[in-house]
């Protein structure tokens, strides 16, 4: 090639088409080298960068598993994970608001994809008395072999056994306790009726159950359906509530959707709207994560900053040289990019392996928490072993996050590069 | 004026500002540069030696004059312009020869071919011909951490001329080595200057340098006092 | 040798300022974890305080004395009588008060609806130490403690659809083990901070429910401190007294909240950790960078006869006065932060979710000064800790081979 031809050709612009992939390849070689360059320094900065995503993911993923699980217990204890109900019976629950023809929207919507079970409870307050005591309980006259397909009363039996039939009661330990009652003895329960008559039922404990959760425990008094309508003037097709149990608990939200569009005027409940606590309590958890992720994710950015200031004024000669053979400042930029990018990879392996490494183990076998207060644990549904499960969505954000934090780190000590005159950068040092 | 020009500037000035003293290292400095010849640029330290040649290889602008290269005036090109002629054009060897460390010998002699968009096939057959010509071949795959002196002098030779540059600048090329791989580097830039026609343009103050060129241009004080043709060896 | 530690100080100095960006990059960095650790640890204890406070003010009080048994079985019979003239044990400027109730477990009827409630029978005078003391009240309040009328909480009062005014039946077990049933007029609605309060009790005058359940007796006494520390030997001096009556604090009254203390106790520790873990990457990388650029100047001191010692004191002082700064800085930062929350934070969009917690509607940031020295301590020694590791590499080169570089 002439040497004439060719400066015609390139003295206003640089021709890179040609080799453009080629170049980019090379450049991601050439940046990964310059790594190297200074390995303790790749090696602490890919630290704080692994360090930051590391925690974020650790926590979601130990947090995730937990939420799924608090969802799912809190749902299984008794309120399911979607509700339907007469418009009003939320907010002012009396025994005048009831669904009517319950059966029949019972049936549309087990008919559902994703339902797992569906059932139809009345619920009251009464006086529930024995000879000598007397204490206020919720009364929920429930669809017994619905009810025992999922829910955790049932399994919680702790003397006697669940209820086969009419005349029976299935009661908490607490109020058992508070009644003097046990297994085999005579309850009166008394409140007031639809319609304003008296609902007076007797009943004999044939089960006394403790689930943990005290409120539970201290109140519920459960019944046939059907003795229900009848002591508390309920017609044969109504009932207070329906509730719908998925085994899909990440889809629950959905399968709400879908029992709304099915259950036409009546009011359909999520689990969000059914725990309201829980979904407090998930949001504030999930809030403070990412607080204390962005927190660390500015330090250590800062701290890549700095990282990349030193590099770029040890490589000052190298930059110098560089733009005095004609490479653009754009073009060296671009480098260090690939530098960066290269850091944050690494930074990203090591969060993923450290990740890694932790959680599968502790999928298996569980990890206890080390909190000693079981009350507060079963208070907010919470599982006495974690199983955490990997969170990739966490993975996603904190690395996207952490790579626009690191170019954006080494943006600010490029500018530089802009103002680097050659003639005083190579002389730097000779 | 002459058309085998390669370089002309005419009533350069340049002051720099060094502890708030003016330094006039250039004062009003005409002179002419011809395609094949070989120039040293000599003269005592701070006579202006660097920066003319710095000026003629558009890493420096002038306070006045005007400065062409090739035809090409640089006083109308922007930062950007002059970095691409400098990619097309000219060729740099350094004092302390500024090769890319962590690059082999061969791959800092094809980065720069990359840079202009050369491709690879072509590349890597030109690097290994030029470091052939300058007997580097055994060595293309070290980097410049495993070479001597001379060594990396050599490379950077290479990366100077292997992109046929209309001029090859080289400022102090022998300040950092001993004198036989100094004779060694002169004879390979005269071989250079003749068999491929290479315009080289040096600055120093090493009189074996002078010795190998044409042409011997004296500065002092910031302007030519002498201009002679030299036998060359 | 004594070592000449002023010219050592004024070294580290200079030292900073030679690299102006970068050590400002990292006193940034410094100044970033250590404000957010202030931040938090002034919400931590505000969240732990108004925690425990509400524990506290929730009936519950600092310590409270009750018939054995009482606490499973919480009805009239186990209950106890008292002097007309007793007083707690305490010294005047120690006590904040204290409270006899009666309370019992009874079911409230309104034309509307059934609700089982707790029943409690109540001195008004004497409850400046609760909740009840403070609450917002439509209507009036109990005038004494012989008010026939009853107090009702707001959310209470919706659900049984009633009012101000309007009258309620109340069911209990009397002392004789009988059911008791009276009408009561409602002197006004409550307002609690947090609907599960107002849900859960209803007021009377004491005498009244004393009258309604047939005994001259009480189911609790509250006492409420004006600090923690007295506790236990407030504790000890009531067992004494109250021989064969169960005198428990707040921690065995209210064992979630006491759990919560704790484990927000530790949630400091792990924050803070956690963020001087972030630090130290860029803290480490800056102090070798700076030690390697000048190991040839350090090799010249060592060879004009400054001991490794010397040295050694010399990076870890650059550390120290670098984290001082940013100790400095950063609480500074952390207390305008602090200062700029003002009287608080409202959280009451997560109500429920922080009820959970056993805490209401506003979070107040307490910053502690043990808290912010600690945090000041912990730092400084970290930043020493953080530069011994470039200090002992630069010792390890022997002063010639430094020279040569």
């Amino acid at each position: 090639m002439g040497a004439g031809a060719m400066a015609e050709a390139t003295v206003s612009q640089q021709p890179r088409a040609s080799a453009g992939g080629i170049a980019v390849l090379g450049t991601a070689q050439v940046a990964w080298r310059n790594l190297w360059r200074n390995p303790r320094r790749t090696w602490l900065m890919a630290g704080g960068i692994g360090f930051a995503a590391w925690m974020l993911i650790i926590s979601m993923s130990l947090q995730g598993g937990t939420f799924t699980l608090m969802i799912d217990n809190g749902a299984r204890m008794m309120v399911g994970h979607v509700q339907v109900q007469h418009p009003d019976y939320e907010d002012n629950p009396r025994l005048e608001n009831v669904l009517d023809d319950a059966p029949a929207l019972r049936a549309r919507i087990e008919t559902l994809p994703g339902v797992a079970s569906a059932a139809l409870r009345g619920q009251a307050t009464a006086l529930v008395s024995t000879d000598e005591r007397s204490f206020a309980a919720q009364v929920m006259g429930v669809e017994i072999g619905r009810e025992a397909e999922w829910s955790r009363v049932p399994l919680s039996v702790r003397d006697g056994r669940y209820l086969a039939g009419s005349g029976e009661a299935f009661i908490g330990s607490v109020l058992a306790r508070n009644l003097g009652v046990s297994v085999g003895d005579e309850l009166v329960l008394l409140g007031t009726a639809k319609e304003g008559g008296v609902a007076a039922l007797a009943s004999d404990v044939v089960g006394i159950f403790e689930t943990g959760m005290v409120g539970i425990d201290r109140s519920l008094v459960q019944i046939a359906l059907p003795e229900f309508r009848e002591a508390w003037n309920l017609a044969p097709g109504e009932a207070h509530t329906l509730v719908v149990v998925t085994d899909r608990v990440q889809e629950s939200l959905d399968l709400a959707e879908r029992v709304w569009r099915t259950s036409g005027d009546w009011k359909t409940l999520n689990w969000k709207e059914l725990m309201p606590d829980a979904e407090q309590f998930i949001a504030l958890k999930l809030g403070g994560t990412w607080l204390f992720f962005t927190v660390i994710s500015v330090i250590v950015i800062f701290s890549v900053v700095n990282a990349f200031m030193m590099t770029i004024f040890e490589r000052t000669q190298e930059f110098g040289m560089l733009k005095a053979i004609g490479m653009r400042p754009g073009r060296i930029l671009f480098g260090l990019q690939v530098e960066a990018a290269w850091l944050w990879a690494l930074g990203m392996a090591i969060a993923l392996a450290v990740c890694t490494a932790m959680i599968l183990p502790l999928g298996t076998w569980g990890m206890p928490l080390p909190m000693d207060a079981d009350e507060l644990l079963a208070a907010m549904h919470m599982p006495d072993r974690l199983y955490p499960e990997f969170d990739s969505a966490a993975a996603w954000v904190s690395g996207i996050a952490l790579f626009v934090g690191t170019q954006l780190a080494l943006l600010v000590p490029s500018l530089r590069l802009w103002r680097l005159r050659c003639v005083e950068a190579l002389r730097v040092q000779e | 004026m002459n058309n085998d020009a390669v370089a002309v500037c005419s009533g350069v000035t340049r002051t720099y500002q060094e502890d708030s003293v003016p330094v006039h290292a250039l004062r009003g400095v005409d002179f002419t540069f011809s395609r094949g010849d070989f120039v040293s640029l000599t003269g005592p330290s701070g006579s202006g030696k660097s920066t003319l040649l710095n000026i003629l290889g558009g890493l420096d602008r002038p306070d006045s004059g005007t400065v062409s290269v090739d035809g090409v005036a640089l006083n109308d090109l922007n930062e950007t312009q002059l970095s691409d002629l400098r990619l097309a054009k000219m060729g740099f060897v350094f004092q302390s020869y500024n090769l890319i460390p962590v690059l082999s010998a061969q791959e800092n002699v094809e980065f720069i071919m990359q840079l202009q968009g050369v491709a690879p096939a072509e590349r890597a057959e030109r690097a290994v011909a030029t470091l052939a010509a300058l007997d580097m071949a055994d060595l293309a795959h070290r980097r410049p951490g495993e070479l001597s002196g001379g060594q990396q002098q050599r490379v950077a030779i290479a990366r100077a001329i292997v992109t046929d540059p209309v001029l090859l600048l080289a400022d102090e090329p022998s300040a950092n080595l001993d004198s036989a791989t100094t004779e060694d580097l002169l004879r390979l830039l005269r071989r250079l200057n003749e068999e491929r026609g290479v315009s080289v343009l040096t600055a120093t103050h090493d009189p074996m340098v002078m010795k190998y060129a044409h042409r011997r241009v004296n500065l002092r004080d910031g302007a030519i006092v002498e201009d002679s043709a030299a036998d060359g060896v | 040798m004594v070592l000449p530690l002023k010219l050592l100080f004024q070294l580290s100095v200079r030292n900073i300022f030679r690299h102006k960006r970068r050590n400002g990059m990292l006193l940034a960095a410094i100044v970033v974890a250590v404000g957010a650790v202030v931040c938090t640890s002034s919400l931590i204890r505000g969240f732990q305080y108004d925690m425990a406070d509400a524990a506290v003010a929730n009936l519950t009080g600092h310590v409270k004395i009750l018939a054995p048994g009482y606490l499973d079985d919480p009805n009239i019979g186990k209950s106890f009588e008292l002097a007309e003239t007793w007083r707690p044990d305490v010294a005047d400027e120690e006590l904040a008060g204290w409270a006899a109730r009666v309370r019992v477990p009874a079911v409230i009827m309104s034309e509307r609806g059934t609700r089982g409630v707790q029943f409690v029978g109540i001195d008004p005078a004497q409850e400046h130490i609760s909740f009840i003391g403070s609450v917002a009240v439509e209507g009036e309040h109990l005038a004494d403690a012989s008010d026939g009328r009853i107090l009702v909480g707001r959310a209470l009062a919706e659900q049984l659809e009633t009012g101000a005014g309007r009258r309620l039946v109340i069911i209990t077990q009397g002392h004789d083990g009988l059911n008791r049933e009276s009408g009561f007029r409602i002197a006004g609605l409550y307002d609690a901070e947090g609907t599960g309060l107002e849900k859960m009790f209803v007021f009377t005058g004491v005498d009244t429910l004393q009258k309604m359940v047939g005994a001259d007796v009480y189911t609790e006494i509250s006492i409420r401190l004006r600090r923690d520390p007295v506790l236990f030997q407030l504790k000890a001096s009531l067992v004494e007294f109250f021989t064969g009556l169960d005198v428990l604090n707040w921690q065995e009254l209210e064992p979630q909240a006491a759990a919560m203390f704790v484990f927000a106790d530790s949630a400091f520790f792990i924050w803070y950790f956690i963020m001087m873990g972030a630090l130290v990457f860029g803290l480490v990388n800056t102090l070798v960078t700076s030690v390697m650029e000048r190991v040839r100047e350090l090799g010249m001191l060592r060879a004009l006869g400054m001991r490794s010692r010397g040295v050694v004191a010399q990076v870890v002082l650059e550390s120290s006065v670098l984290m001082l700064i940013g100790v400095a800085i950063g609480i500074a930062t952390g207390w305008l932060a602090v200062l700029s929350m003002g009287d608080g934070i409202d959280l009451t969009q997560w109500a429920e979710g922080i009820e959970a917690f056993g805490m209401r509607g506003k979070l107040v940031p307490v910053p502690l000064a043990d808290d912010i020295v600690l945090i000041g301590l912990m730092s400084v020694v970290l930043g020493v800790v953080a530069s011994l590791y470039p200090a002992l590499r630069i010792v390890r080169i022997k002063p010639l081979e430094a020279l040569r570089r």
